[in-house]
């Protein structure tokens, strides 16, 4: 990731013209990742027993809260993804399909993560055949 | 012999009087246990809002907070394991109450809030350990109640403060918790009383209870010798405590309009706002008097009256040394302090409560929801629904004033959801706000107007190979002739034509010509297919001037239609339900999040950032009167022909609104959307501290810099060019006259960039 960086602001720095005012327009900021930071302390206890629910095959309650954690942080992929998948066990293929979509916009350059969503959507569709 | 006969008709009479009288007991028996079981049993819904959810970062000022608790009923500085709350150095300490939810039970415990910059700093517990998590209980919102007119909020006598209970035994009846139904001496005093020819007063607590079952207040002897009977055969039935409970929850204790209030709960809800528990010595001592006579001592009719009793009862209270002296003074000393306007149902949100029943009426029985003691767990957010009454009611007083046009003067109604869940947080369904009348937000269909037209730029924007955002569009005089139809010639708000305007500019001014004839040309059918994915369900006419809005729709549909726009494409049904459970709190039922895609991510992200426009630079300027440009809020107004309908529809990053403002008679308001209900959307958002409005990019959208002149490609050396989004491939590959080879060069090195960046995350993984 480190190089990355550095060789964009290389390839930045020496290609483009220095540009006045704003780079993109406020429409595609990237979330305040401080404030996304800061809120983790609360979803990491509620994913946990989520996890733990999961586990002990106590679904509902594990959507629950999951979905208590999504009124926290709405745009957090891997909450979406984590519903995505208590729902495929709870047999509920089409909506397991469209909460694995649901993040994609948000996942941004996080690969891993499409890849993952990706394949919870294939699985939900040959579960639903 | 004749001694003999005599005594055995003597002996058969007798015992056909036990029999009868035995028949008669039994009857009673039977009925005062059928009355006192019915009444001891049927227990309302009763419906919170949702629990307010302290954690670390909420953006949630102190202030709120404080207001929230005392909503609850949490005492400033108040003492015990729980229900209290007091101001420690940057923050506050909190004795959150015990509460069963849905998912457990949650003990009573003590936490530390601070507060930040409007936000909440930190979360720790009583030992000082850091909370990731605080939940306090929920606001108990209404009830579903039995028919009749009957509303009640049943109370456990364990909620009763101890110096109501003994107020009402030192007036009403001393010996309550000694006697065997009936006080002898008030029986006694009552004989004499009968003598005088006036049959009245002593009357136990038990007396009074059998009383109620009665529906006629007749006063004969044999109505008085059956109450008796009755009240000594519920005490062989029942404990003090039962029967206390009961009579606190049957107690009559004014009117309401044609509304009777019984019980303590209605009582101190109806009177005082409060929930029983709450009650002060003062405020319980004025309804123990009110017992007596409730017309009579009606403290907002008779307020002298009703203190003077109120400070009887409290001597009397005194005199049986249950309150001390200090006590009973300083409840002399207070005010009445009765609700002015006193509330006009049992819910202090009807019409949310409304929303809620029907939504419940599709999963329950309309008995079980009156008397199985469900317990309903509801999406309200208490701060959000004040934030939009205060809104919505100043702005409508002012606009009354402004206008003049009599009564009945203007009307409103408000929907506010959680712009990702599609939960609804806040309903107004009128500008009387406590009265559970005519619904507007659910019930008023109206013509929506130009909220109408996102849909047509969204189905044109759905193909990239024909429009983008900065298609030209032909604003000139537009002739719609269809056969079996009346000619149709849209004319523009201005009544000029603009000539060739940008597609994001057509919307952001609302050019009526201009839409009408894209939407024309794209087809009424198919945008009617994009306004029934965006969850519009009812049918609509297919004409042409169904694309200027003329259709009517109510506030919730509207909000169902932007809620799939502020979810980028994913259909999320509009939910006021969480969560039901039994009374003992066994989880009966959830209403899960659900979400549906209904569109493409790539025309939803265009037609976001065009409404963004509408709030830069269009319609919807007038916004950055409450929120600040950064805010980058999506909003669309509304206005109907002769201004009857004022809309404003929009969404932040964290929450939908949707505003509408109208005469119920459909009289022309002479106000647009964004004179009239934009105002009172920005007053309300901008109480509530809105997140920024910030949207991921897709894969499939590139930005380009286009030269506002002419709509081709600029870049930095054309002056007041944009950076625009589009599909990728579908922006304007001719060239600006004012661009120059510079901007070509550092488009193609930005291409190159972005490639590398696109190859090297593959590579990387991240």
């Amino acid at each position: 990731m480190k190089y990355l960086v550095v060789l964009l602001a290389l390839l930045a720095g020496c290609a483009t013209p220095p540009e006045p005012g704003p780079e993109t327009p406020p429409v595609t900021e990237p979330l305040p990742e401080a404030q996304q930071r800061r809120e983790s302390v609360a979803i990491a206890g509620l994913m946990e027993s989520a996890r733990s629910d999961t586990a002990a095959g106590r679904l509902a309650n594990a959507a629950a809260s999951l979905e208590r954690a999504l009124r926290i942080e709405p745009r957090n992929p891997r909450l979406w993804q984590e519903l995505a998948r208590v729902r495929l066990l709870q047999g509920e293929y089409a909506q397991a399909e469209s909460l694995a979509a649901r993040p994609n916009s948000w996942a941004g350059s996080d690969s891993g993560l499409r890849a993952e969503n990706q394949r919870l959507i294939e699985q939900a569709r040959q579960a639903a055949r | 012999m004749k001694r003999a006969r005599f005594l055995r008709y003597l002996g058969f009479g007798s015992l056909v009087a036990l029999l009868l009288v035995a028949g008669f007991t039994l009857h009673l028996d039977l009925r005062v246990r059928s009355e006192f079981e019915g009444r001891r049993f049927a227990l309302p819904a009763r419906i919170f809002a949702r629990p307010l959810e302290l954690h670390q970062g909420l953006r949630v000022p102190q202030p709120a907070v404080e207001q929230e608790l005392r909503d609850l009923g949490y005492k400033y500085a108040g003492q015990g394991e729980s229900g209290w709350f007091v101001r420690r150095d940057d923050g506050l300490e909190i004795a959150v109450r015990p509460f069963v939810f849905w998912d457990g039970p949650q003990p009573a415990r003590t936490v530390h809030v601070t507060f930040e910059g409007g936000a909440v700093a930190e979360l720790r517990d009583a030992q000082g350990t850091p909370l990731p998590l605080a939940r306090l209980d929920p606001l108990p919102i209404g009830g579903i109640y039995p028919a009749g007119n009957e509303d009640r909020i049943l109370v456990r006598l364990n909620e009763v403060p101890k110096h109501l209970i003994d107020a009402l035994v030192a007036v009403e009846d001393r010996s309550f918790f000694s006697h065997a139904g009936f006080d002898p001496r008030g029986l006694a005093r009552a004989a004499v009383s009968l003598v005088s020819g006036r049959v009245q007063g002593g009357s136990t607590l038990t007396q009074q209870l059998v009383k109620n079952f009665f529906l006629t207040p007749e006063r004969t002897l044999q109505r008085k010798f059956t109450e008796l009977i009755m009240a000594v055969l519920l005490e062989l039935h029942y404990d003090k405590r039962e029967i206390l409970e009961t009579y606190l929850n049957e107690i009559y204790l004014g009117q309401d309009r044609d509304r009777a209030i019984h019980g303590i709960g209605l009582a101190a809800q109806f009177y005082f706002g409060k929930q029983v528990q709450y009650l002060t010595l003062a405020e319980s001592a004025l309804l123990v008097g009110m017992v007596k006579g409730p017309a009579l001592y009606d403290p907002h009719r008779h307020p002298a009256r009703a203190l003077e009793r109120r400070n009887l009862v409290l001597r009397e209270t005194r005199e049986q040394n249950t309150i001390t002296l200090e006590q009973c003074s300083a409840a002399r000393g207070s005010a009445l302090n009765v609700n002015s306007k006193p509330s006009m149902g049992t819910s202090p949100y009807p019409a949310f409560l409304q929303l809620v029943h029907r939504q419940l009426r599709r999963d329950y029985d309309e008995a079980d929801l009156r008397s199985e003691g469900l317990r309903i767990f509801t999406t309200l957010d208490p701060q959000v629904q004040g934030a939009a009454e205060r809104a919505l009611t100043r702005r409508l007083a002012q606009f009354d004033k402004e206008k003049r046009f009599g009564e009945p003067g203007l009307e409103g109604a408000v929907v506010v959801t959680d712009a990702q869940s599609g939960e609804v947080q806040a309903l107004i369904g009128g500008k009387d706000l406590r009265y559970p009348g005519f619904n507007r937000a659910l019930d008023a269909a109206r013509p929506v107007g130009s909220l109408l037209k996102p849909a047509v730029y969204l189905t044109a924007l759905s193909d990239p190979s024909r429009y983008t955002l900065a298609t030209p569009l032909d604003d000139s005089p537009f002739l719609w002739q269809s056969r079996g139809a009346k000619d149709w010639e849209p004319a523009n708000y201005d009544k000029k034509y603009h000539g060739a305007v940008p597609l994001r500019t057509a919307l952001a001014q609302s050019y009526n010509v201009a839409t009408a004839r894209l939407g024309t040309d794209i087809g009424v059918e198919r945008v009617l297919d994009d306004v029934r994915r965006l969850g519009v369900q009812r049918p609509m006419q297919p004409y042409a001037a169904t694309l200027l809005g003329a259709v009517d729709l109510s506030p919730l549909e509207v909000a169902q239609m932007y809620q799939t726009i502020a979810t980028g494409g994913f259909r999320a049904p509009l939910r006021a339900i969480r969560e039901v459970t039994t009374q003992q709190g066994v989880p009966l039922k959830r209403y899960p999040l659900a979400v549906e895609q209904a569109f493409a991510p790539e025309p939803m992200y265009l037609i976001t950032a065009a409404l963004q426009g509408v709030v830069r630079e269009g319609t919807a300027q007038g916004l950055a009167n409450w929120l600040r440009p950064e805010l980058t809020v999506a909003g669309k107004t509304g206005t109907t022909d002769e201004q009857r309908d004022a809309w404003f529809a929009g969404f932040t990053g964290d929450r939908l609104g949707i505003v509408w403002i109208g005469y119920d008679d459909n009289r022309a308001a002479k106000l647009s959307g964004a004179a009239a209900a934009l105002p009172v959307w920005g007053e309300m958002m901008a109480a509530l501290d809105p997140e920024p409005l910030v949207l991921p990019k897709p894969e499939g959208i590139e930005l380009v810099s286009i030269d506002p002149q002419t709509g081709l490609r600029g870049g930095v050396s054309c002056a007041g060019a944009q950076e625009l989004p589009f599909v990728q491939g579908s922006a304007p590959q001719e060239r600006a006259p004012c661009s120059s080879g510079l901007d070509a060069a550092a488009e193609a090195v930005d291409a190159t960039v972005q490639k590398a960046k696109s190859w090297l995350e593959r590579l990387f993984g991240k």
